[in-house]
């Protein structure tokens, strides 16, 4: 029973802990020097010279806070789009790479199905995404705490649980890219890529008043930015998410099973 | 009982042909070869028989097991090993863990044993392995369940001779506790030695199922003649002799022929007495007659579709097709 993801996850141990370590080191640079820039810069009348749509599409107008400070220069970028191509990328390269290289094989000869194979091939993803989630709550609790100007723990909380389902989303995402791309290297691409192309969809179609074309980003239903300068949980955005998973690696899981190995 | 059975099993790699009606079955307990040259499909029909690709067109069973049928064929799979021609693992990995994972995916009840004949450094990343180790690692996983059936494809590539000849040992001992074994082969002394039959592969299909022993019959015996005097064309027309080469070229005239002596070769499938008759009506100087190598017989099955009746000046008339062709062998001895 998971004896699969076991191992799989056990290979992904030092990636993980390296990928915390840095996303931690990040945050924490990021936490000691807001005070400064806070102090130093006025965000508002800095707003004031750019464009609006510059503005708006970054959220500027919210730097003026700690919270607004670390939502966008951690949480929207590295944390929303940093991350989640590289979890997206992750899965994208596991089953494909496994397929390329023949590893597949000598498992797949072994009483266990596909679908089973590629389900917890993706359920070993968790650990990189807990292990970040836990490196850079634990950081941003404790330095802002240091610096003086500590963040509602509620909210820090409610952004990395929240932000669960949606890197579980990333990793469904490049699970199907993984089992259905002619390639490693292809797949992994598509999976990065798809990430921060939606991101990218998501701003475009805010700015152009096109709401419903965003609809298909999964950051559309998971805005850390609200969840640290508004406590606006998107519960229903998270259960989106996690719906989304289900049937990205139901197809993953359903293609797996019929194609071809060579 | 039939541990695998294929019929009429057809692969096709969009245009490509992977195998084109296979029709042969492997009894329980047996040996069975799977013999041709590289490309000849010997690979695309393991992987469509383990499940990993699904046939084009004809039906396969493994241990009774539809292998279009995915929830039979990962039970039967319990009861299969699967040895791989080139092992891949995951490289940071050692031994020992992949030893734990494969068991616990299918059981492990002699791990232990088979670690004793073959010996992978079970405590170093997979990735730090020979090539021979990776075949050992893979050898003792393939077979750490106890598996009834074994599909193995090229099962001793990469290992040297002493762990060749554990390996055909071993497999002889399994056989006789019952175990199957379908595995694909060009090291044609390995199939001499562990084989009950063959099946030979060429382009896909499938050119003949015999048994060993049947094959070596049929190939006959290589017989080189020295003698002291000339040979007409046609010397040695004799039912039976093919591939006749004679030495010097024109063993007719004197002048060509080196030392004084000519010496023929030619392959020979019939009763010894005309043959000895023919032999003495010459100036007999040498006479040796041998078993032919294995490889001829299955030289002569590759080069089927490249046989040219240019040949005549070398082969003589009247031989059955396949033994009509020049494998190029016997030009090399004269």
């Amino acid at each position: 029973m998971l004896e699969t993801a076991r191992y799989e996850a056990e290979k992904r141990l030092l990636g993980s802990l390296a990928l915390a370590g840095g996303l931690a080191a990040f945050a924490a640079m990021m936490t000691l020097l807001a005070p400064g820039v806070l102090g130093e810069v006025d965000v508002a009348a800095l707003a004031e010279q750019l464009p609006p749509a510059f503005v708006e599409a970054f959220d500027l107008e919210l730097m003026g806070s700690i919270e607004g400070f670390l939502a966008i220069e951690l949480y929207e970028f590295l944390w929303l789009v940093g991350l989640g191509a590289y979890v997206a990328y992750s899965a994208g390269g596991a089953v494909a790479g496994d397929v390329e290289s023949g590893r597949i094989d000598t498992v797949l000869a072994a009483p266990i199905s596909r679908e089973r194979l590629v389900t917890e091939t993706s359920l070993a993803l968790l650990l990189p995404i807990l292990a970040a989630n836990v490196a850079v709550f634990a950081t941003v609790f404790a330095t802002t705490r240091f610096v003086g100007d500590p963040i509602a723990a509620v909210d820090l909380l409610a952004v990395h649980a929240l932000s669960i389902p949606y890197f579980c989303c990333c990793a469904a995402f490049g699970t199907l890219a993984s089992v259905s791309a002619p390639g490693r290297v292809v797949a992994e691409g598509v999976a990065a890529g798809g990430v921060v192309g939606a991101f990218l969809l998501k701003t475009v179609s805010a700015a152009a008043d096109l709401p419903w074309l965003g609809a298909v980003a999964p950051m559309r239903y998971y805005d850390p930015t609200a969840i640290l300068t508004a406590s606006e949980y998107d519960l229903a955005g998270a259960g989106i998410l996690l719906g989304a998973t289900l049937v990205l690696l139901i197809a993953s899981a359903a293609w797996f099973r019929e194609v071809d190995l060579s | 009982m039939v541990a695998i059975r294929t019929d009429e099993l057809t692969k096709y790699y969009g245009d490509v042909r992977g195998v084109e009606a296979l029709s042969f079955s492997v009894e329980e307990g047996e040996v069975f070869g799977f013999l041709g040259p590289n490309g000849a499909g010997k690979t695309t029909a393991i992987r469509t028989l383990l499940g990993f690709q699904s046939p084009t067109r004809g039906t396969a069973t493994v241990l009774g097991a539809d292998v279009t049928d995915a929830a039979a064929l990962r039970e039967a799979r319990a009861r299969v090993g699967y040895l791989p021609s080139e092992p891949a693992f995951d490289d940071r990995v050692t031994g020992r863990r992949l030893l734990a994972y494969h068991g616990a995916l299918r059981g492990d009840v002699r791990s232990d044993e088979l670690l004793e004949m073959f010996e992978p450094p079970l405590d170093r990343p997979v990735g730090d392995y020979s090539r021979g180790n990776r075949q050992m690692l893979a050898i003792v996983l393939a077979f750490m369940h106890d598996p009834d059936l074994l599909i193995m494809d090229e099962p001793t590539s990469g290992l040297d001779p002493l762990k060749q000849e554990t390996f055909h040992e071993f497999v002889r001992t399994e056989r006789e506790r019952g175990t199957t074994f379908f595995f694909s082969s060009h090291v044609l002394s390995e199939v001499r030695k562990v084989c009950d039959r063959v099946g030979i592969i060429r382009d896909g299909r499938l050119v003949e199922v015999a048994s060993v022993d049947s094959l070596l019959d049929r190939s006959g015996k290589h017989v080189r003649l020295t003698l002291g005097d000339s040979v007409d064309d046609g010397a040695f027309d004799l039912e039976g002799v093919h591939d006749v080469t004679v030495g010097g070229r024109g063993g007719a005239d004197a002048a060509d022929r080196e030392d004084g002596v000519t010496t023929v070769s030619f392959t020979y499938t019939g009763a010894y007495e005309p043959l000895l008759r023919r032999v003495l009506e010459h100036d007999l100087r040498d006479l040796t007659i041998e078993e032919a190598p294995l490889e001829d017989v299955f030289m002569r099955f590759y080069d089927e579709g490249q046989a040219t009746a240019d040949d005549a000046g070398r082969a003589t008339e009247g031989a059955p097709p396949r033994d009509g062709v020049d494998t190029g062998r016997e030009a090399d001895d004269a």
